[in-house]
Parts: C-alpha cells; sequence; structure tokens
C-alpha cells in the first residue's frame, strides 16, 4: 500500500546544479522550483533576518530582467510565483501554463546568474518586510508564537536560537554589499536544485535547464556552518508578554532525533498520535475531556525540509481561570501516558493510515494555488539534503514499518524534561503562576 | 517606480510555446430522488477522493448571528450512532479529513479520504447532516470555546476591519453581522440549534461534489445508498431589506490602542457573481489590486514600501456583492496611503487602459483559472464554486473566452460603475491617538471602540 510510482529523473549540470523532473500529463500545467541551500539558520550573525530580506530581494531585478518585469513576464504568461524562506533552504517557485516554462527557466536562470539591484531596491524592500513583520507578528495576537518565542529558550547556537524574521536594527543595518556577498557564497549553482514537475518530457526538460542554466559559472559550494546544539542537561523556560489576546498559552518544545534515523521516523508517528487533529492525545484530554484549554495543536514542523536541530511542539491555549501549572500538570499526564505506554494498537495503525493519506494529499497540495507543490518540495528537499530525489518513492514505506515499540522507546528517550522548552505567552497583567 | 525600471533585453525573453488545450474533465450530473444535486469528476491523480456536501443556507437565515456556524460546529461532535471520539477514531482510520463550518450563504461539509474508504466516510456524513446528537455538554464546551475565540477575534485588526466593513455596507440586512457578540452566543440554546439544523438541512437543499480516484457510476450508486434516505423540503426564504445606499466618503475608525500597523479597507458594493458585468468587473479588480503584477501593488508596495499585501477583491454573496482594497500600512503614512489608493480609483476610473496592460491581465486571469486543473482540490474547488452559484456548468469551459473578448472599454465601464471612489466606504483599525487625525482627513469621521461601541 505505501508503494509509490512517481517517475523521477535527475541530472546534475557541469556547473553544479542539480535538475529533476517529475513529468505528468494531467493538465497543461508545469510548476517549477528553484530551492538554494540556504535558510535563515545560516544568515550572518549581526544580520538576523537576513535570508529573508535577501529572499525579496531576488525579485527586485535581475541583469535582463529589470524591476516588476519577473512578476510581469510571470503574471502575464498566465502563471503566478512566490518565494519563501525557511530554517534551511529558500525557494522561488512559479505554477504556469506548460507552454510558458521556458519563459520561467530563462528568468530563473538570469536572476542566479546576476543579481541587479541598487540602495533603493533594498530600503523599498526593507520597508515591505518590517511592514510583513508587523502584519504577521508585531500587529498580531499571538503573533511569533511559538515560532518565534521557543528557539531563543530551547537553543544555545546562535544559527538555531535567533530571531529569525530580524531585529529591525539588525535590517536596518543590511548593505547592499551583505546582499552582494550572500549572492556570491550562496546562491551559486552547486548550492541549488531545480526541480519541474509537470507537463513536460523529462529530455526536453533537461535540454531546456541545460540552455538556460549551464554556462552560470560554477563557484564553490559554500562551507558548511556548525548548527549543532550541545546536549541539553535541564528544562529550560521563558516567559513572553502577550499584547493584544486574552488568553494564556504555552508551547512545549523537545529537541528531535537526527533526520533519517529510525528515530526520525518513530517521531513522525508520535507526533501524529499526540497532535494530528482533533483524535491528537492532547486536544482530545485538554480541550475535550478536561476542558481546560481551549485549543491544543503542536507539530514537527515539517521534517522533510528540516536539515539541522527541530523540535517537536505541542502549543496551548488555555482558559484564564486555569493557572500555569495546571495546564503543565494536565499536559505532563499525557506525555508520561505516552512514555510508559507507548502508543498501541489500534491507534498506530489509525494513524499510519491517516499518515500515508496525508502523505498523498502533501503530494497534490493546495487549492489550485500551485499544483502539485507539495511533490516539488519535497523532491527538492530530498535533493539538497540527501542527495537522493528518489526517496519521494521510498520514504513512505519506512514510515510505515515503524514499530509500537519504536514509538514508545522514542517517547521514553526523548520527550523527557530535561530536554525541554516552555514558553508562556501570558497576556499583559496575568501573573505566572 | 521611483527609479525607471529598465526594459527586459527583448529578444531574449523566450516567447510563449504552442498552447496546449486546457480540457476540463467530464462532469457526471444527477439528482436524487430526495433532490440532492450530485456533481462527480473522475481523476485519478492520487488514491483519494475529495467531496464538498454544500448546504443552501448559512448565517444570513439563522435566527442570532452566527447560529448556523455554531450548529454546524456542534453537528460534528456526535450523532444518534456515534461519540466525538468514536467519530474522530473513524476518520483518521480511513485517513480522512472531514471539515463543516457555515459562511453567509452555505454549510459546507468538506470531506477527503483514501478511496477505499469512500463508502464508510459517505456513511458518517449522512449522519453529521441528519442524525447529529447535539449533545448538550458538546454545546456548551464548544460555546465556551467560541466565546474564548470571539475575545481573540476582537484583538485583531483584520477581524475588526471586516467585521465593521459589514456593519457600514449592509446596514438592516443580514449581511451585516460578520460574527455574533458574546451576548448573542450566551443567548444561542441547544434547541435554537436543532430547529435550524431540522429546516435547513434538507437534501433539497443540498449539492453533493465528488472528485477523485473512483468510477462515477460506482461512486453515485454509493451515495445513492448512503444518502436515499435523507427527507426534508426546501426551506422558505423570507425577504431581506435592501442595503443603504452610501453618499459622499465616511470614516470609521475602530480603535485598537498598541497598534503599530494600521489595517485601511476602502469598500464600496457592487455585483454577485450571476451579474452580467462579473467578467469585466473581475477584469478590473486583477489589473487593479487583485495580481501581484498590478497597479495598487505596484504603487503602494514596490514604489513606495508603505505595506507587505495590498490587495483589491470582488466578494460575490449569494444576493449581493462588494467590492474592496485593503492594506496594513505603517502608522505614519495612514494618509499617503489612502491617497494613493483614491488616486489609483480615480486614475482606473477616468483614462483607459493601455493595450499591453490588458492583454498582461487577461493572460493572467484566463490562465490562472486553470491551475485548479491539476488536482482534485483544484477541481472540486473551481466545480463547486459555479454550480453554488448557480452558474451554468459550461462557465467552466467558456471562461478563457470571454476573458479574452474582453476590452479597454469593459474595464473603464466596471471601475466607473463598481469603483466607486467618490462613495467609498473608509475603515480604519488602528491605535486612535496615533492615527485618527491622518484618517480623519478622508471624510466625515465616526469612531468605535474593539467591542463596537461608539466613542
Amino acid at each position: 500500500m505505501a508503494k509509490l510510482n512517481i517517475p523521477v529523473e535527475s541530472r546534475t549540470l557541469t556547473n553544479g546544479l542539480r535538475v529533476v523532473v517529475s513529468p505528468d500529463h494531467t493538465a497543461p500545467l508545469v510548476t517549477v522550483g528553484v530551492y538554494y541551500k540556504i535558510g535563515f539558520r545560516l544568515e550572518p550573525r549581526g544580520r538576523s533576518g537576513f535570508a529573508h530580506l535577501f529572499e525579496h530581494m531576488m525579485f527586485q531585478g535581475s541583469e535582463n530582467a529589470g524591476k516588476m518585469e519577473h512578476i510581469k513576464l510571470i503574471n502575464s504568461s498566465g502563471g503566478v510565483l512566490n518565494g519563501t524562506t525557511h530554517y534551511d533552504l529558500t525557494n522561488y517557485f512559479e505554477a504556469v501554463p506548460s507552454n510558458a516554462l521556458e519563459r520561467v527557466l530563462w528568468l530563473e536562470a538570469d536572476r542566479m546568474r546576476a543579481l541587479k539591484v541598487d540602495d533603493e531596491n533594498l530600503r523599498n524592500q526593507r520597508d515591505v518586510v518590517k511592514e510583513e513583520v508587523r502584519v504577521n507578528v508585531l500587529n498580531q495576537p499571538y503573533g511569533g508564537f511559538p515560532w518565534l518565542d521557543l528557539p531563543p529558550v530551547a537553543f544555545r547556537n546562535w544559527a538555531n536560537a535567533h530571531n529569525f524574521y530580524g531585529d529591525f536594527a539588525d535590517l536596518d543595518a543590511a548593505t547592499l554589499a551583505d546582499v552582494r556577498a550572500f549572492f556570491k557564497t550562496y546562491y551559486v549553482p552547486s548550492n541549488a536544485a531545480l526541480v519541474i514537475v509537470g507537463d513536460v518530457e523529462p529530455e526536453e526538460a533537461f535540454d531546456l535547464a541545460k540552455r538556460q542554466f549551464e554556462d552560470i559559472s560554477g563557484g564553490a559550494q559554500p562551507a558548511t556552518t556548525d548548527v549543532n546544539e550541545l546536549p541539553q542537561t535541564e528544562e529550560r523556560r521563558g516567559i513572553v508578554e502577550e499584547k493584544f489576546g486574552t488568553l494564556p498559552a504555552v508551547a512545549i518544545g523537545y529537541r528531535a532525533p537526527a533526520r533519517h534515523t529510525p528515530e526520525w521516523y518513530a517521531t513522525a508517528l508520535l507526533d501524529y498520535a499526540l497532535h494530528a487533529g482533533r483524535a491528537g492525545r492532547f486536544y482530545r484530554r485538554l480541550v475535550q475531556e478536561q476542558k481546560l484549554a481551549v485549543e491544543v495543536s503542536g507539530d514537527t514542523g515539517d521534517l522533510i525540509e528540516l536539515n539541522g536541530p527541530c523540535q517537536i511542539v505541542t502549543h496551548v491555549f488555555y482558559k484564564p481561570e486555569v493557572t500555569d501549572s495546571q495546564i503543565l500538570a494536565a499536559y505532563d499526564a499525557v506525555v508520561e501516558d505516552a512514555r510508559k505506554n507507548g502508543i498501541a494498537n489500534p491507534e498506530l495503525e489509525q494513524i499510519k493510515v491517516k499518515f500515508r493519506s496525508d502523505f498523498f494529499s502533501t503530494l497534490e497540495s493546495g487549492r489550485g494555488g500551485f499544483p502539485r507543490f507539495g511533490l516539488l518540495h519535497y523532491l527538492a528537499c530530498f535533493t539538497l539534503f540527501d542527495g537522493n530525489p528518489g526517496l519521494i518513492n521510498t520514504i513512505l514505506e519506512r514510515f510505515m514499518s515503524v514499530t509500537a515499540e519504536q514509538v514508545r522507546s522514542v517517547a521514553e528517550k526523548y520527550v523527557v524534561p530535561a530536554q525541554r522548552a516552555i514558553v508562556f505567552r501570558l497576556p499583559a497583567g496575568r501573573k505566572a503562576a | 517606480m521611483a527609479t525607471p525600471a529598465p526594459n527586459p533585453t527583448r529578444a531574449q525573453v523566450p516567447p510563449l510555446g504552442t498552447e496546449r488545450p486546457v480540457v476540463w474533465p467530464r462532469r457526471f450530473r444527477r439528482t436524487l430522488a430526495n433532490g440532492l444535486e450530485v456533481a462527480l469528476v473522475e481523476t485519478r491523480t492520487i488514491p483519494k477522493f475529495t467531496a464538498d456536501l454544500y448546504i443552501r443556507s448559512g448565517n444570513a437565515v439563522a435566527t442570532l448571528p452566527g447560529l448556523a456556524q455554531m450548529t454546524a460546529t456542534v453537528a460534528r461532535t456526535g450523532t444518534s450512532r456515534r461519540t466525538s471520539h468514536q467519530i474522530e477514531d473513524a476518520l483518521r482510520g480511513w485517513g480522512a479529513d472531514l471539515s463543516i463550518s457555515a459562511g453567509a450563504d452555505t454549510t459546507s461539509v468538506a470531506f477527503a479520504g483514501l478511496a477505499e474508504f469512500a463508502r464508510p466516510l459517505l456513511d458518517l456524513v449522512y449522519e453529521i447532516v441528519r442524525e447529529a446528537s447535539f449533545s448538550a455538554e458538546e454545546f456548551e464546551r464548544e460555546r465556551r470555546q467560541k466565546i474564548e475565540g470571539l475575545r481573540i477575534d476582537r484583538t485583531t485588526p483584520e477581524f475588526l476591519a471586516a467585521e465593521r466593513l459589514r456593519k457600514v455596507l449592509f446596514g438592516a440586512h443580514s449581511y451585516a453581522d460578520y460574527a455574533p457578540t458574546e451576548q448573542q452566543v450566551e443567548a444561542y440554546s441547544r434547541e435554537a440549534l436543532i430547529a435550524y439544523y431540522r429546516e435547513n438541512y434538507a437534501p433539497a437543499n443540498a449539492l453533493l461534489v465528488g472528485v477523485g480516484d473512483f468510477s462515477a457510476d460506482v461512486m453515485w450508486k454509493e451515495i445513492e445508498g448512503a444518502f436515499g434516505d435523507w427527507k426534508g423540503a426546501p426551506p422558505e426564504r423570507a425577504a431581506e431589506p435592501e442595503p443603504p445606499k452610501s453618499h459622499g466618503r465616511h470614516v470609521y475608525f475602530v480603535h485598537l490602542p498598541g497598534a503599530v500597523q494600521t489595517q485601511i479597507v476602502v469598500a464600496n458594493m457592487a455585483i454577485t457573481r450571476r451579474h452580467p458585468d462579473w467578467m469585466r468587473l473581475a477584469l478590473a479588480n486583477n489589473l487593479f489590486g487583485g495580481a501581484f503584477n498590478s497597479r495598487l501593488v505596484r504603487n503602494i508596495r514596490e514604489e513606495k514600501g508603505y505595506t507587505y499585501s495590498p490587495r483589491s477583491s470582488v466578494h460575490a454573496l449569494r444576493q449581493h456583492g462588494f467590492f474592496s482594497v485593503s492594506a496594513a500600512v505603517r502608522n505614519d503614512v495612514v494618509a499617503a496611503a489612502l491617497t494613493e489608493i483614491f488616486y489609483e480609483l480615480d486614475r482606473i476610473r477616468a483614462l483607459p487602459v493601455g493595450e499591453e496592460e490588458l492583454a498582461d491581465t487577461r493572460s493572467y486571469m484566463s490562465g490562472v483559472f486553470s491551475l485548479g486543473l491539476g488536482t482534485q482540490d483544484g477541481i472540486a474547488g473551481q466545480l463547486g464554486g459555479v454550480l453554488l452559484d448557480g452558474l451554468p456548468e459550461e462557465y467552466l469551459e467558456k471562461y478563457r473566452e470571454r476573458v479574452r473578448a474582453l476590452q479597454p472599454s469593459d474595464v473603464l465601464e466596471a471601475a466607473r460603475r463598481y469603483f466607486d471612489s467618490p462613495n467609498a466606504q473608509i475603515i480604519v483599525v488602528g491605535d486612535g491617538e496615533a492615527v485618527a487625525g491622518q484618517a480623519a482627513l478622508f471624510g466625515e469621521m465616526e469612531k468605535f471602540d474593539a467591542q463596537g461601541n461608539s466613542i
């Protein structure tokens, strides 16, 4: 049941750019992504938020497509585009009618070859990014909770612990020279992957990729940055004041095991048992049965796109009359049960069915926006981090073969107080209790 | 732009290739004896299917604001045969997702799962729309959660702007109620939920759209088996008062103490998707501010850096539609941003668009309309939207040619009729001490607190 047969072909161009193609002729559409192995975890010290600011600069003009020309050429081809910055990667992607494929590749190659930006562009996008931070974090109830609140408490290595959206002083300090240096270091073909999904034959796609990208000079792969964390030996806690919202909230995160270890696969299923929807153990216990919480959710982040330290995180919004220690005690009871008894059948079998079903949905992903973006995203991550896009057809089996004992053992070993970080987000005026 | 951008060396931009035909998949449509309309599409992109059961009633016909939403929420928490836990365990074991929600006009039960478990999932959906138990315990729990949720909503700029906008545009019409007050939620009763459910959850008031890895003939039989016994006549609809006419610009200021950014919405009444002007309005909207490559985005984001996410939208409810321009801007440019928004509105109303800008927007619209074709969700969304709005299903096939026929005069006419700059209603949500003075420059101003009280 977990066997997949998604067609995937890949090549590496002479400059080191990896090209991956998955043909599908269901509709005359292609989704294209260029992924760079640089995310906010790796941005320079003193330049918090720079990887994301830089992502904005990639839309500000390249050698042959000036400001707004890139966007205009995609939109007027009948397509949509975006870029996003993550912990360990930054991606740029487009969905277009398949007759616009070469144009999309031309545009992506043009900005991989030579960014052409000036101080005015930088000032403009710095302003835009500040409004992005305000609309998503500073002017929203629970903005940045827990994704910006937890890392500084949980981690000690600056790479993992700093403000990824950027302190405004750091954004202000960024210069055009920083932009050029960052581009030169990280935006080289050998640090990137080009993925094309949809209505194209692989040979045609490779020819087009070669024509557009192969003359971009290679450049050395960037040096690896140390993102490791020392082992954690005691619980870490923090409190952040909530400026707008009316409910107390808490996030609890535990270190997750390393990528592709057997424990990593088991963690994904443990996460499902604890967090997946209204059947998840925390929702059931804290919201439905004990009625202490108003909302509970949690996850590990998208494990496939994380290439460094990460956490399995639960966040709880609880009723104002419930004390902080009450909610933690109720939370701990759920955790203790999982540590002691694991996740037995039929629960584990149900979870596997849901996991498999969700995996298929992820491959299609999105109501029309970027068709099959999920497939493209996974292919890119498997290429950049594992050197093996073929994992798309085999990885589901690894998740499906996790045993109840493995889940219990991962809970026992990783979900322990000494390895967790807790951040309360408390409305102004509420005393921690 | 302040610095004119160099044009790309045109010779280097690869031309578009030959367009491959866009073919919307065949629809299987039939109606059950009890009146339930069914539309099915076979597509085997993944071994799953996705479906939406739409009930053509929503909060606009409920006895209290938001009561249709609460009915939907509680309906999912238990049936005469299953407890909430049993429902959730069953869904998980079928690899299924189910969500149920009610907007102004429609209640939607969205469900998706592995193709192999289609029948038990259909049976569960039937139970939820026919045999929900409305347990007192679940109702009380959901009600409390709703109240806590509303308290947080009333600290959210987008919510406060939308809530005020609906009151301003719709007056005595039930579309004015974007969300209930806490007191209204307190006034909900289990009996009122059940009465709403009995009256509106009827097969002759419903549409089921299913897309996925199945044979339509087999799926039709499964649907007949699952929903054949559902009974009930469509509800009667009471007449609604007309929304008020606007005369001149007015400013409605919602004070959110401590806000470090200001949410702006400029809006006016427009039309529904069934109106003959809909296509030209949609085009005018995309050109104005609906796409990334649009005038509004170029101006207040890419030239001036006032905002991250400016957008204009056409909202089509069943009885009425409206047009809105929104942007969250930094506090010191509220007046500047409003000035630019009105500049762009007045410009598109006054001057015809050029051929290239028009052609670009036409291509954008016709391309983006077809992006849904590649996935089950995408097809379900487009088909559901067309059928729910009572449009002929050929709308899907004809859309592209209709877009391509639009001319500069269509944009001008649509903008003059539906971008009603002289009578626009302006909603501003921000810290009054920091920005109310700037907002007041644009019309007679009324001020409110986050609870909706005049201040």
